[in-house]
């Protein structure tokens, strides 16, 4: 009888805390009101058992799984509708809060299909959340979606087209189930609770003569899994002659994005108008430089055996942008 | 410092202090002795302390004990470190540190490879711990490598508003790398909580350390609110909560097993003849006791000589017994000068072997630190320095292609002879005049087998037709 009794009581206060707009203090009250009955009564033990249920299936903070279920009477099915309706709005007041965090650990994701290619620089604040798998498949979503729209931003036409984005950008694009790319990244913030910055993307398109190699370090281990770490590099090339295409040309074609990765060349450098720096240890001229896998030859060599040319490379490493204008560390929000 | 010296120093307040803390905590055991002791110093003690006035000592009587925080970064770590000292000064074991020293330390992010890292230092009533707070995984992996700070145990810190957060996985998996088995959780934030859900939290934790390997029902949980013990208010959660959690880290947290419990080992500094009498070795005791006439193994370069210690000398004096720690002469039996030299190890025999292969963690470090600026790769050579051994060695790269200057892995490495190696043996790699990266032994490998021995000191193109060579002779 007196549980029932609680139970009115708690809906009549829902129901008032409907249908008004200020309700937060009504709803400090609803929720006193019901722990206040609520130890000793079964209505709590049954939202108890909902607010785990809720919480293990949602993945959403405690707090807001409570507030959900407090809002709806304990009714799951539409706290748990109504938590994935709110994750957007909490995720960009949760952005908006954190949006001042630096984030320098992170991500870049490479995406190669055929003559486009994409990469794209994704940052947080600690590495623990570049390892989680939600974020590694939030970098690779962002890749995936600008790569899709690299035939309307490069000019095809051109034998090799690169185009720069910044953040906000790619923060328009959209995703393929028609949300922003911010808004996910938005959504994440909400779930991992970390500042996340969409840093920069790079499109390129190039023509069909010419090969796009792609290549993260650390590499993933699985070879089918994206490209994902904290190095990254796509480099372009053709075969001279026209040669066709041998397993070997692929394969040369990754080592010389670890080559990019390792040895950070600022140009490819023509033989002709290039010539070598006077100490090899300051070489930024590719073509110069000592091989990575083989400090003994240089890059002209293997390219010449090998019987191809590099046309242009990309590099993206986490956090080099943030470190040429780093900011005074007190700007680092107390934990 | 510590309430303990601060008692010798001036007699009206150490008594004041014995008998506050004497007052304080129950434990009034262990605290008797030092009663004692504070009071039979105290007269010579005036004079001293003049010369103390400007920096404090350091003293050994409490066995030190690593720690450090995990955990989101919203979810309070550095209040809950500001706290620990906070609430551990009011019992004169700590000096309070506030957020802003915690969380910026200038002079640490300078010194290179300390970088990243706070450091507080606090005691207990039984004792002294090094208290370790890192942003991230990277960071954590460098000071276990470099040996800045290893962790014993670790306090786990999870914020009862959120509850385990997505990378909080990522967070054990990270304690389980760093060699840590023994965790302590604080859910904070008690007092914005609701009691019901606390319950729920605690039982999420519970689930998420079993499934990662830890004892999730066994393991100690404290409720308590960081901030509450920082204001001073409702002590029920705040500083008695801290007090708990402190005292589970006591309990929870097993001690380092002592040097001198293990078998004796030494390292060889220099050899020199005595004629008529043989030769003597000179170097540290590692860990364990030498006695007279203890049976001795000498190993290394390749070499393993079996002898008898005929007799201990320091400084210049014999003696009976050694222990870990001392530097000392051995006058050993029987055996030539060009038999040993500096690098081998004495041993108790049976107790170590020659490994020319180790599974090792190192940290490469970056320019800025005074390494490379290229990436190492496979097959990089370079000399190592361990103990009082250098040695060539050849390094492999697992799980990666690559490592880059600033960034950890697991290596392999070869020898071109065996050496003395042991698990937890910290060594550095140089090449000519730069130091490329450092380390720490991960585990002792089966030794090479002679073709891969014969191929550490090929160049890459001899290797490539000595490779095409067995091709040919197995289709053959």
């Amino acid at each position: 009888m007196f549980s029932r009794l609680v139970c009115y009581c708690s809906i009549a206060l829902h129901s008032f805390n409907y249908s008004s707009t200020t309700g937060l203090s009504e709803m400090f009250v609803s929720k006193q009101f019901v722990r206040f009955f609520g130890s000793t009564t079964s209505v709590w033990n049954t939202s108890k058992s909902h607010l785990a249920q809720l919480r293990k299936k949602t993945g959403y903070t405690f707090s807001n799984c409570k507030k959900a279920l407090d809002m709806h009477n304990n009714d799951l099915e539409k706290a748990e509708k109504w938590l994935h309706e709110q994750a957007q709005a909490l995720g960009w007041t949760k952005a908006t809060n954190v949006g001042g965090r630096k984030a320098s650990e992170g991500l870049i994701a490479i995406v190669i299909n055929k003559n486009h290619g994409a990469m794209v620089e994704m940052n947080c604040e600690t590495d623990f959340v570049s390892r989680n798998s939600s974020f590694q498949t939030l970098a690779n979503l962002i890749a995936k979606s600008c790569i899709s729209i690299v035939p309307q931003v490069c000019n095809t036409t051109k034998s090799l087209h690169k185009e720069i984005l910044d953040g906000k950008a790619v923060g328009s694009l959209a995703a393929p189930d028609g949300k922003t790319l911010a808004d996910h990244v938005a959504l994440q913030i909400g779930i991992l609770g970390e500042n996340m910055v969409l840093k920069r993307a790079v499109l390129i398109s190039v023509s069909d003569k010419i090969l796009l190699s792609g290549h993260s370090h650390p590499a993933p281990q699985d070879p089918n899994s994206p490209l994902l770490g904290k190095y990254g590099a796509i480099v372009a090339y053709h075969p001279k002659d026209n040669e066709p295409l041998t397993d070997e040309t692929q394969t040369i074609g990754r080592h010389l994005c670890q080559h990019v990765i390792g040895m950070n060349p600022k140009i490819v450098g023509d033989l002709e108008k290039d010539k070598p720096h006077e100490n090899a240890d300051d070489e930024k001229t590719m073509i110069y430089q000592d091989y990575i896998l083989d400090p003994e030859t240089k890059v002209q060599e293997i390219l010449d055996e090998n019987n191809i040319a590099v046309v242009d490379f990309i590099r993206f490493e986490v956090g080099e942008a943030e470190t040429s204008n780093e900011e005074p560390s007190s700007v680092r929000a107390q934990a | 410092m510590t309430s303990l010296i601060s008692s010798r120093i001036v007699s009206s307040s150490a008594l004041h202090h014995v008998f506050k803390s004497a007052l304080n905590c129950g434990e009034s055991k262990c605290l008797y002795p030092s009663i004692r002791v504070s009071q039979w110093y105290l007269p010579n003690s005036y004079n001293q302390h003049r010369f103390y006035a400007e920096k404090q000592v350091y003293k050994r009587d409490k066995p030190h004990c690593n720690i450090g925080t995990i955990g989101h970064v919203d979810h309070g770590k550095t209040t809950l470190t500001a706290a620990i000292t906070k609430v551990l000064s009011e019992r004169e074991l700590a000096r309070v540190k506030n957020y802003d020293e915690i969380d910026n330390a200038p002079e640490e992010r300078a010194r290179g490879i300390t970088i990243n890292v706070a450091h507080v230092e606090y005691e207990t009533e039984n004792r002294h711990y090094g208290h370790t707070d890192c942003p991230g995984h990277a960071d954590y992996i460098k000071n276990m490598i470099t040996g800045t700070s290893q962790m014993d145990g670790a306090i786990l810190v999870v914020a009862a508003t959120d509850g385990v957060m997505p990378q909080t996985r990522e967070h054990l998996l990270l304690a389980k790398q760093i060699g840590i088995n023994h965790i302590v959780v604080f859910i904070n934030k008690v007092d914005v909580t609701e009691a019901d859900i606390l319950d729920l939290v605690e039982m999420e934790i519970r689930d998420l350390l079993t499934e990662m390997g830890f004892d999730g029902d066994g393991t100690a949980v404290i409720k308590g609110s960081a901030l509450a013990a920082m204001e001073g208010k409702s002590p029920e959660i705040g500083s008695e909560a801290i007090v708990k959690l402190l005292d589970e880290c006591d309990r929870v947290i097993p001690l380092p097993e002592r040097d001198l419990d293990k078998p004796f080992l030494m390292s060889i500094e220099q050899t020199c003849s005595i004629p008529g009498r043989g030769t003597v070795v000179t170097g540290r005791l590692e860990h364990g006791t030498i006695k007279k006439g203890n049976e001795c193994e000498i190993l290394g370069y390749g070499k393993k000589v079996k002898s008898v210690i005929t007799g201990i000398e320091m400084f210049c004096k014999t003696l009976e017994e050694a222990h870990a720690g001392d530097q000392l002469g051995a006058l050993i039996r029987g055996l030539k000068r060009d038999d040993v030299r500096r690098g081998m190890m004495v041993a108790k025999p049976g107790t170590q072997k020659l490994s020319d292969c180790v599974e090792a963690q190192i940290y490469v470090l970056n320019k800025k630190e005074g390494g490379r600026t290229k990436p190492i790769t496979n097959r990089f050579n370079s000399q190592m320095f361990s103990k009082t051994w250098d040695t060539l060695n050849q390094l492999y790269v697992c799980n990666k292609e690559l490592i880059m200057p600033g960034e950890d892995a697991t290596v392999n490495l070869w020898f071109p002879k065996g050496m003395v190696c042991e698990q937890g043996q910290r060594f550095t790699i140089r090449e000519g005049s730069i130091t490329v990266a450092t380390g720490v032994i991960s585990k002792i490998l089966p030794n090479l087998t002679p073709e891969q021995k014969e191929t550490i000191l090929m160049s890459k193109k001899q290797l490539a037709k000595r490779q095409e060579a067995s091709k040919k002779g197995a289709k053959k």
